[in-house]
């Protein structure tokens, strides 16, 4: 069914500069399709990459490394390509992994140092630029203690502090508050929002709808490897133009009579009963409001809300899977 | 986060050893291996009982110069390559299976970092530590015998120097890829270092069983093989039944073909998967 929707970027891409470009990217691993003529373009700053599992998320992500082969199409990261430009894409980003990679047996401190290294900085400044990160991901005197004595949630900041030691432009952290509680997930959600004010882009791919409604100003949907929506998260979050929300409250009765009324006076989009005395319609063709509001003095029911639609990126996920219907309740 | 969070601050500095990958990879490995008490203790013994040996006899006994022969029964003696291929299993054992089993390749590839460059700063760590044993001490016996020969011949002596060090050289270099390719099989490091040196033992055992038909099979025995090169390298007389050609091949053939599969196994099957 998913295969059949139409993808569709809410926002021109000129809008805002590009960081990453995807043009019919196919990834096959034997008779499975990682991808599948996936395109996107992705704009700076922080950009939500959203998909059920086996979606195709990471292997984009090892994909734009250069880490994986493409079988057809390109990807361009900051102007370079992939696939002959691996090694230079790889020197200027900064990659948080999303399964357990850390070195048990070393402390943070030398992995992050050791890593810090690897991307091309002195002893010293590795060394001192681990103990910053450090700092600042929030592992405190732990440092010192070996990997595998941490939780979960130091093992994320820890991966976290390798990805940012070297200070790169462009990031991407996958699944970075994988089995975090939620403590542990507003704290990394606070570092990457902090990191971002630094003119960063962050490519945060997950699963998990709120941390990246919260986090992200750019959103792009995938499933089955191919893109499904992306925009804008405000555009995203929106609704529907001209589809207002209306709660009213009253008497079954009551209700009952409104809703007649109403639906003579403009469409009714979608209607939600609630607990037997209220109901949230959603309404097209009423946009002033004069006849929704008369008509609940006529008919002796409370007008809650009435408001523009909103949604929530729960409900803009769904809806991208029902190629762009609602729910139907 | 405390009362005064502690904000993200770019780095300021420029990243100039780019070209030190390698070497801060090989820095690694070395560290961490020489800290290794396994590897400490094979170090202490394997020198007590090969080298210590050897040096003692130099300083006490009264020679006239360095001689081929003498360098050739102190290193062909079977010792120097048992425990040379023990050190080996013991030091590859978890150059690769550690990071199979943390999956940490992902950490290094994600950086600008080729197979290639990952594999030459390994094993130039290891063969760092396989030189503590197998190239230093060979070469300090010989200097020592030179600096105690009563004789005035030098040049002879330092020829026999030259030859011990490229003895040395290619005993280093012989078990490491080896082990390596072990190493990259499995992600437990016991297994590969039970791996490594059982399979030398299964070679040498299939030696000694074809030599039943045929005495030349012995070279397919990694001890023999590296007896015989010696013997060949000091310029002493190497048995009749073997063949230099598979001598050479069999030498050549453990090291490049190891070689070669680990960098495939890592290139095809770990990195990006």
């Amino acid at each position: 069914m998913v295969g059949e929707i139409a993808a569709v970027q809410e926002t021109a891409p000129s809008v805002r500069p590009i960081h990453v470009s995807a043009r019919d990217v196919t990834v096959s691993f034997g008779p499975v399709m990682a991808l599948d003529g996936f395109t996107a373009h992705i704009p700076r700053g922080i950009v939500g990459l959203l998909g059920p599992n086996g979606a195709g998320k990471s292997t984009f992500i090892k994909a734009s490394l250069g880490l994986i082969s493409l079988n057809k199409g390109t990807i361009s990261v900051a102007g370079l390509d992939s696939q002959t430009q691996s090694l230079q894409i790889r020197d200027s980003i900064g990659y948080m992994p999303e399964h357990d990679c850390l070195i048990p047996s070393v402390n943070a401190v030398e992995l992050v140092s050791y890593l810090g290294m690897i991307s091309g900085m002195t002893s010293l400044d590795a060394m001192q630029r681990s103990h910053e990160m450090l700092d600042f991901v929030g592992i405190g005197e732990e440092r010192y203690r070996p990997i595998k004595s941490y939780s979960t949630g130091m093992k994320q900041k820890v991966k976290l502090a390798q990805a940012i030691v070297h200070d790169p432009k462009l990031m991407f952290l996958d699944e970075p508050t994988s089995g975090m509680d939620p403590q542990g997930r507003e704290e990394l959600l606070g570092l990457v929002t902090k990191m971002a004010s630094s003119e960063k882009t962050i490519i945060v791919s997950s699963h998990i709808l709120q941390d990246v409604e919260r986090i992200c100003d750019y959103a792009i949907i995938i499933d089955s490897g191919k893109l499904v929506r992306s925009g804008e998260m405000k555009t995203l979050l929106a609704g529907e133009q001209g589809v207002r929300s209306l709660t009213i409250r009253g008497s079954a009765e009551a209700l009952s009579r409104y809703a007649q009324a109403l639906e003579r006076a403009c469409r009714i989009v979608e209607r939600k009963d609630e607990a037997g005395n209220q109901i949230t319609f959603l309404v097209r063709g009423c946009d002033d409001g004069k006849k929704v509001f008369q008509l609940a003095a006529e008919n002796g029911v409370q007008v809650r809300s009435y408001h523009p639609e909103m949604l929530d990126l729960e409900e803009v996920f769904l809806r991208a899977f029902r190629g762009g219907e609602r729910d139907g309740h | 986060m405390g009362i005064n969070p502690i904000e993200y601050h770019a780095w300021k500095g420029e990243r100039t050893a780019q070209n030190l990958r390698l070497y801060v990879i090989a820095r690694s490995v070395f560290r961490h291996k020489i800290r290794s008490l396994g590897v400490i203790i094979l170090l202490v013994i394997g020198f007590l009982l090969v080298h210590a040996f050897s040096l003692i006899t130099i300083v006490l006994l009264s020679h006239e110069e360095l001689k081929a022969s003498d360098m050739n029964s102190y290193l062909g003696g079977g010792l120097f390559v048992i425990f040379s291929m023990l050190l080996a299993a013991v030091v590859t054992s978890d150059l690769i299976s550690e990071d199979l089993a943390s999956n940490s390749f992902v950490l290094y590839f994600s950086r600008a970092l080729k197979v290639r460059d990952y594999l030459a700063g390994k094993a130039a760590g290891a063969l760092l530590v396989m030189s503590l044993f197998c190239a230093l001490p060979p070469i300090i016996v010989a200097l020592v015998s030179i600096a105690t020969q009563t004789g005035g011949n030098y040049w002879d002596g330092f020829g026999v120097l030259g030859k011990t060090a490229l003895v040395g050289a290619l005993v280093t270099l012989f078990f490491v890829p080896f082990g390596m390719m072990i190493s990259c099989f499995t992600r437990r490091k016991s297994y590969a270092a039970v791996g490594t040196f059982m399979s030398f033992f299964v070679l040498v055992v299939v030696a000694e069983l074809f030599s039943q038909f045929s005495r030349g099979w012995r070279v397919i025995s990694p001890i023999d093989a590296l007896t015989y090169l010696f013997s060949w390298f000091f310029g002493e007389p190497v048995p009749g039944y073997v063949d230099k050609g598979a001598l050479g091949l069999i030498v050549v053939s453990l090291i490049i073909v190891p070689a070669v599969v680990v960098y495939y196994r890592l290139t095809r099957q770990v990195v990006g998967k």
